[in-house]
Parts: structure tokens; sequence; C-alpha cells
């Protein structure tokens, strides 16, 4: 007995001598900068426990039913449409000869340079009364066609149209590294096209659609701006209506915590159904380029057409309405307030870009350096940012920085708020959100650099940070610029957490264009929405390309 | 002797503690020695290496280079403060630098560091190439700016991670070659991980064999040919039947039970004049090999066995034999 005692102490005297030899500084900075990022799921997580506000029982009685309906129509149909423009568009152009394929090939990129709640202004505007679907309709002397699209079908349209290249992207990578070669085996089987595609490719490609509809979803989730402007009701409008019209924290903390569930649940279905399923990562050396199924010309032309219907309704037709519109009144917005309100956008983006990096690149580096595998997991979690939906981040931010700002005056040490109500929440908040963003294209271009290069450098003599500034820095140069490109417009582009953290002199251009839209001057902001499409079109460019040097 | 390298009771597992990778391992290497770590892949080699360099932190026991403890449960010095050299088995030269910026990476701290650099530039014939980046280079060049770059520094033990094996069947051998007469000449302790045996018996002073993280077996070449302590050391070597109750039958072959006993395929002869135990058996196949061929056989009791040869076998059935000098026994 005694000697089994005296060999369990050993054991536990073995564990913490390891342990305070393999802590080092860097599992310190990594367990304080996932604290950092876990501030907002925290204080939601921490706030439920005061109760809900008095409209609470309001809400859940009458709204919150329609909450859920009008989400789980939206993600049923968003899931419907993208699938649909998604799949089929990526299967076409990975598969089939037609003309302008190569173009067609990143145009169905490009929705994504759009915010979907500036699609929905252009589309509200674009089947409205004088709209161009009823000057369309006029030209033919059909009077008062419209088409109302206002409603939750109209949305969940709006939604799937500016967000299916997430389904497009993620299943073309599939066909293109390896669904083709696995056709080929299968046709040598004896088996026709149309079977191995039925049978083989889309069950094979499940995995990576999915990983394409949980981004959609996420979004879906995410918007504001579109359901506001569409009168939809959803959990992120509740957020809103709770936070600013009826002024009850504790009602909004309550629908931001419901969310959070419903996300983290879609993450875990995503999980769950890639369980065993391996296959989506298996690299096949597909070196060679996959030859394309040349038709009959007008079947080309078919083909293409049908592509093509993505891309118009996705970019086209809302760019054609926004020109029509910028084109009408840009003699009233195009002045010099305009102009510093971009440069106030572009240098809140320039900042939040630039931290964002850094963050990813600490996390990714220090997590590394850190020698406790628990540690080394746990660093995963800090990438989750991205799918808490920007009000909730913005409200799990708002209410630590008020009162860390409230006890500093306390204390006597500033005499204004410091953190809450200024840049610093707000940059802080957009790094929570969008360090996934950054860490992605970090992670995988270090992932490129074989650890020997590092441990080479090491055992030449260097330390951590020597060995990343001499070696691992000129190595993912590459992977930083996307990193840095990709937060830039995504912070250009985000609404909700903006609209509730900005300080109140400062604007950006997506909260102008929705404050245009908002007052009843839906024309007037086609000019800030315009600026927004085409700072975003440079880098959905400049990530094809980088997609298609991948291949 | 001067040892330059003490490896204590050392362990290490990872998975927490679900995959044992090495179990308990003890030795030492001596002061200019070559040593060899030989085993199957998964046999623990690389992580012992890793270990030993200071990018794995053991779960048990201590490592002691130069009379220094390096690692222990209470504290590891991290690799840059090891003065130990590397070469892996990709290379790992630095991309972004020429030959000769790769090879003054490790002389930061020194001052005459250009001068070094071509000096070991030349000690390994790649002086001409120093501007050149590692994409410009053959394979077996980077091997050499690799071993240059991990001999600058003028380490006090020397870790090879499979030196050869990105390297084709032809340029191995003159490279192993070139390669070992560079260390001899620097008079440096290597250790080198391989799981070619025909690397280590041709260099090593000394070789390790791992199996399953266990140390089975540390002796000179020819006495772990000869004297190997194990079937699975012996298979290492050169391909082993285990002569079972089967075998010592159709044989006759008078051995102890208690005992485990194995008979290389070599030494089983076709030219039985001179053998002690001879039986004949049918053949069931034949593979020519170039310089010999492989006879499958069919014992009369049933056994299947196989043999090589050089010469020619005419008909269906012959007689096979072997001595009682060439059987290996060990305790299992």
């Amino acid at each position: 007995m005694k000697q089994a005692g005296s060999k369990h102490i050993n054991s536990l005297l073995e564990s913490f001598f390891k342990l305070k030899r393999d802590i080092n500084r860097w599992s310190f900075a990594t367990l304080f900068i996932l604290l950092i990022i876990a501030v907002p799921v925290f204080t939601i997580g921490i706030k439920l426990f005061d109760g809900p506000g008095q409209s609470w029982l309001h809400i859940s009685d009458y709204l919150l039913p329609s909450y859920l309906k009008n989400s789980f129509y939206l993600a049923i149909l968003c899931s419907i449409i993208t699938i649909l423009f998604g799949v089929s568009s990526a299967w076409l152009v990975t598969r089939y000869h037609f003309p302008f394929r190569k173009a067609l090939e990143w145009l169905l990129i490009i929705p994504l340079a759009i915010p979907s709640y500036i699609v929905a202004y252009a589309y509200a505007g674009f089947f409205d009364y004088g709209g161009i679907y009823a000057s369309f309709f006029e030209v033919f002397e059909i009077a008062n066609a419209k088409l109302d699209i206002m409603n939750v079908f109209g949305l969940a349209f709006v939604l799937s149209i500016s967000l299916f290249p997430y389904v497009y992207v993620s299943a073309r990578a599939f066909f293109l590294n390896q669904a083709i070669s696995l056709l080929e085996a299968s046709r040598l089987l004896g088996v026709s096209e149309r079977k191995s595609f039925v049978k083989l490719i889309i069950p094979l490609a499940r995995p990576a659609v999915v990983a394409g509809l949980v981004l959609v979803l996420m979004e879906v989730l995410n918007d504001y701006g579109a359901a506001k402007y569409f009168g939809v009701n959803t959990f992120t409008t509740g957020i809103f209506r709770s936070w600013f019209s009826l002024e009850e924290p504790e009602t909004a903390i309550y629908l931001s915590a419901l969310l959070l569930i419903l996300v983290f649940g879609l993450i875990l279905i995503e999980k769950w159904q890639r369980r065993k399923i391996q296959y989506s990562s298996i690299k096949s050396a597909n070196t060679k380029p996959n030859k394309k199924i040349i038709l009959p010309k007008w079947q080309q032309f078919l083909i293409c057409f049908t592509v093509l219907i993505p891309v118009v309704l996705g970019f086209f037709v809302p760019v054609w309405q926004l020109l029509i519109w910028a084109f009408k009144t840009f003699t009233q917005v195009l002045n010099p307030s305009l102009f510093w309100l971009s440069l106030q956008s572009f240098g809140i983006a320039f900042i939040t870009a630039f931290f964002t990096v850094l963050f990813a690149l600490v996390l990714l580096y220090f997590s590394k350096w850190n020698k406790i595998t628990f540690i080394k997991n746990a660093s995963k979690l800090g990438v989750l940012g991205y799918a808490i939906p920007g009000a909730v981040v913005a409200i799990g931010i708002m209410m630590p920085t008020l009162l860390i700002d409230k006890w500093l005056i306390n204390q006597g040490l500033i005499t204004q708020f410091l953190i809450n109500g200024t840049l610093i929440a707000l940059v802080y908040a957009y790094v929570v959100r969008f360090l996934a963003v950054a860490y992605q294209p970090l992670e995988s271009s270090s992932l490129k650099v074989n650890n020997s290069i590092p441990d080479s450098s090491k055992i030449l003599g260097m330390g951590n940070f020597k060995t990343f500034y001499k070696i691992e820095f000129p190595l993912i140069r590459a992977g930083m610029l996307s990193a840095f490109i990709l937060v830039f417009i995504d912070t250009l582009k985000e609404l909700p957490l903006t609209l509730i953290l900005k300080p109140y002199h400062v604007n950006t251009l997506a909260v102008k264009a929705y404050e245009f839209a908002s007052d009843e001057m839906v024309m007037q902001a086609a000019i800030p929405s315009l600026c927004i499409i085409l700072t975003a079109l440079i880098p959905v460019i400049f990530l094809n390309k980088l997609l298609l040097k991948n291949e | 002797m001067n040892k330059i390298l003490e490896i204590k009771n050392l362990s290490k597992s990872f998975d927490g503690g679900k995959a044992q990778a090495i179990d308990q391992v003890d030795f030492y290497v001596n002061q200019g020695d070559i040593c060899a770590v030989v085993g199957e892949s998964g046999s623990g080699k690389t992580t012992l290496i890793r270990l030993i360099a200071g990018l794995e932190n053991p779960d048990q026991g201590k490592i002691i280079i130069k009379g220094k403890e390096v690692s222990s449960i209470k504290k590891v010095l991290v690799p840059e403060k090891r003065n130990i050299g590397m070469v892996f088995q990709e290379y790992a030269l630095f991309p972004h630098l020429n030959v000769l910026e790769n090879v003054m990476y490790g002389l930061a701290k020194r001052k005459d560091k250009k001068q070094r650099a071509e000096e070991v530039l030349a000690l390994v014939g790649l002086k001409e190439y120093k501007e050149r980046y590692a994409h410009e280079l053959s394979g077996g060049q980077q091997q050499r700016v690799a071993l240059a770059r991990a001999l600058a520094p003028e380490p006090s033990l020397l870790i090879l991670d499979e030196p050869f094996s990105n390297l084709d069947a032809m340029m191995r051998t003159q490279l192993r070659n070139e390669i070992f007469n560079i260390i001899k000449k620097t008079g440096v302790t290597a250790i080198f991980v391989t799981h070619d045996t025909q690397d280590a018996l041709a260099v090593a002073d000394e070789i390790l064999i791992l199996q399953n993280g266990k140390l089975v077996q540390k002796d000179e070449a020819s006495k772990l040919y000869h004297k190997p302590q194990s079937i699975y050391v012996a298979s290492l070597f050169g391909n082993t039947v285990q002569l079972n109750k089967g075998l010592k039958n159709a044989f006759r072959c008078p051995l102890k039970e208690d005992c485990c006993h194995a008979i290389r395929n070599e030494n089983i002869s076709i030219n039985v004049s001179d053998c002690e135990f001879v039986t004949t058996a049918k053949i069931i196949k034949r593979t020519f090999l170039g310089t010999h061929s492989q006879l499958l056989l069919k014992l009369d009791n049933g056994e299947n066995l196989s043999v090589v040869t050089n010469e020619a076998v005419l008909g269906d059935e012959l007689k096979i034999g072997f001595n009682s000098n060439d059987i290996l026994a060990f305790d299992e």
C-alpha cells in the first residue's frame, strides 16, 4: 500500500517537473491571446446570469418564433439556391470546354466583392416601381409590373446570389484536385459519365460542399443590413432592436446567446458530417491539366449561358442598378466629405488588417513555440471568432470595455473613455471577428515551410525570434500579404459590428451606405457602395490569381 | 575513451502516452566515433535524434553531452545552445539564401565567418557553387551543402537523419563514401540514422539497433552480423529463416528446444558435400535476379524454404544443407 502511494506521488511529482520544464513564456502568451479573443463569448455567458430584460417575455412569446421561423426558412432556401448555383457552375467550369470559360471561372467569384446588404438595396430598387424590372415590362406595355421581393423569400434570393461563391470555390477546389481522376477511373471501369457523377462525385463532394455551405449560413446569420432593409425579423435584427430601440442589453445578450448556440450547432454539424470522411483531404498527384469535354457548339453556348446566370444575377444586375443610381446622384454625393469618409474607412481597414495579421502571426507562432500540447490544440479555438456574428461580438466587447473604462476613471487614471466608444474597441472587435480570415492563409503558407527548416536554424544557434525574422518571415510573405488584403476588404464591408461599436464622430463607407438606405435615400447609397465594390474587386481578382497559381 | 554523448534511461511517448516512441534507452558514444542507429520505420530512430538535438523533450531519463546534462525531466537546454550539427533527411537548406549564406548562417558570432564558410565549402568540394541557391543544385550537392553548414560551427556532435534515403542507388554508394571521408577528416563524432543496414555496415564504428523504441543491441558491425541477439536483428542484416521444429526435423538437426535458432538464407548451400545437415527439396519456383537466382523450395515434410544461388540448377529436385557454425542462436 505504502509503496503504491509513494509511486503515485512520484509520478505526480514527475508530471509537475515536466510541466514546469515545458511551460514557457510562449505558453502563457498563447493563453493570454486566447483569453482576449474569448472575451466576447465569456461576457455573453456571464451576463446570462443577470437574467433577461423586461421585454424578454414579450419577445420570446411573440418575436422569437418568427426569428426562428425566418432563420429556418433562410437557412433552407439559401442552402438550396447556393448549392444549385455553386455546385453546378463549379462542375461545368471544371469539366467542360465552352466559350469564355477562363473568364467565367473567376467571374463566378466576384459576387463576393459586393456586401449582401448592397445587393439587397440594388435588388429592392431593381424590382421597385420605376425600377429596371418595371421599365422593362413597360416596353411591352404591361403596366404595374412589380415583383414584391421585400420578404423572406426575396431576402433568401438576395443573400444566396451574393454568397453562392463560397460553395462554388470549395466545390471547384474539390473537383479540380480529385474528382477528375476519380471520374476517369470510374469511366475506365465502364460506368457512364452521368452515373459516375451521381454515384461517385456527388457523395464525395459532400464534405467540400458542406464546408462552403457552413460559411454561407454563418454569413446569413451574421447579416443585418439586408434583413433590416427587407423588413424580415431575424436574430440579428432582434439583437439590434433590443440594443438600440428597447435599450435592453440583457435581452440582446439572451438573443446573442441563442444565436451563438445556433452557430456552434452548425459548426458541430459540419465536424460531424466529416467525422470519418478524410477523403476530402486526400491529395492526389494530379499534376496533369485535366482534359475538358468538348461538346457541340450549341451545347457549349448553352453551358456558357447557364454559368453566366449566377454571375449576372450576383454581380452585373446589382452593379448596373448602382451605376444608374450613381449617375443620378453623383452631383449631391460626390463631395469632399465623401472623400474624407473613404479615407477614414480605408484607414480603419488598414489598421485592422495590420493588427489582425499581427495577432494571427503571434497566435500561430507562439503556439508553435510553446511545448505544451494542450495549449497547442487550444490555440486552434482562436479562429472561432469568425463564426460569431458581428453583432454578438460587438455586444460582447461593448460591456467589458465599458467596465474597464469606468474602473480606470474611478481610479483617476483617465478622464474620459479610453477604449469604449473609441477606435480601440472597434479594432479589437474586428480582430476577434477576422482573426480566422488572416490565420488561414498564414497557416497554409507556414505549412509549406518544412519543419526541418526552422529546426535547422535553431540547431545552428538562432533563437525563436531570430529564426522567425531570418527564415520564416521571408518565406511566408506571400501568405501575409493575402491575409492582410483579405482582412482589409472584410473590414471595409463589415456593417453590424461597425454600427454598434464605431466612435460617434467616425464613419465608414459601409455605414454611410446603410444610413442613406435607412433614410429612404437608397439612390444616394450607390456611390459609397460602388467605392466598396471597386476596392473589393482588386483582391478578389488577386485571390483568384493565387488560387490558380496553387493549381 | 572520452564519452561525448551519454543517454540514460531515456523515454518519450506521443499522444499522451498512447504511442511509446522511445522506451528506456541507455547508451553512450565515444569521441570521434561514427555511430549508426538502425531500425525499421516507426522504431523510434528519428525521435531519438530529435531528443538529442533538443527538438523534443523527454518523458524520462537524461541526455548528457560532453559531461553536461542537456535534457532531463527538470530542464531542457534549447537546441540553439547545444552545439550540435544536424543534417536533415530533406537537407532543409534555406531556400532564400545562397550556398555561402546558408553555410555562414550558423557562424553569426564568429569574426572569420566568410573565411570559415569557404573553408568548409572547399572541404565538401563546392567552393565554386557558393553563389547558387538550393534549387539550382542536385540532390547530392544539396546534401554536401547541408553537411558543410552543419560542420561549419565545429559542433561537438554531428547528427545525420537518413542522409541517403533521397538519393538513387547509383549515387548512394559514391556519396556515402565521400560524406564519411569528410566526416572522418574532421574527426567529429557522428550519429546517423538509417533504415539501410548496408549504410551502417559500411561506415559505422558502432551500430545501435532499435525495435519499437527499445535498444535491442549495440555492437560493432561484424559482431552484429555474426552474433545477433534476436531474430529481428538478424533479419535486418539479410534474409533469415527461423529453424522451427519442422525444419529441424527435416535437416535432422539436433538442437536444444529451449533456445531459438535461425539460419541465413545465404548460408543454405546447394553444394552439400561439406554440409553437416542435409535434406532434399523440390523446386517450386525459380526467380532470376541477375547475379543470382532465388529458388522457392518445398521440403519433404511440406515446409517451404527459399535459397539463393549463383549456380545453374538442373532438374526439379535438389539437396540442400548448412553447417552448425552458421546457425544463429538467441535466447527468446
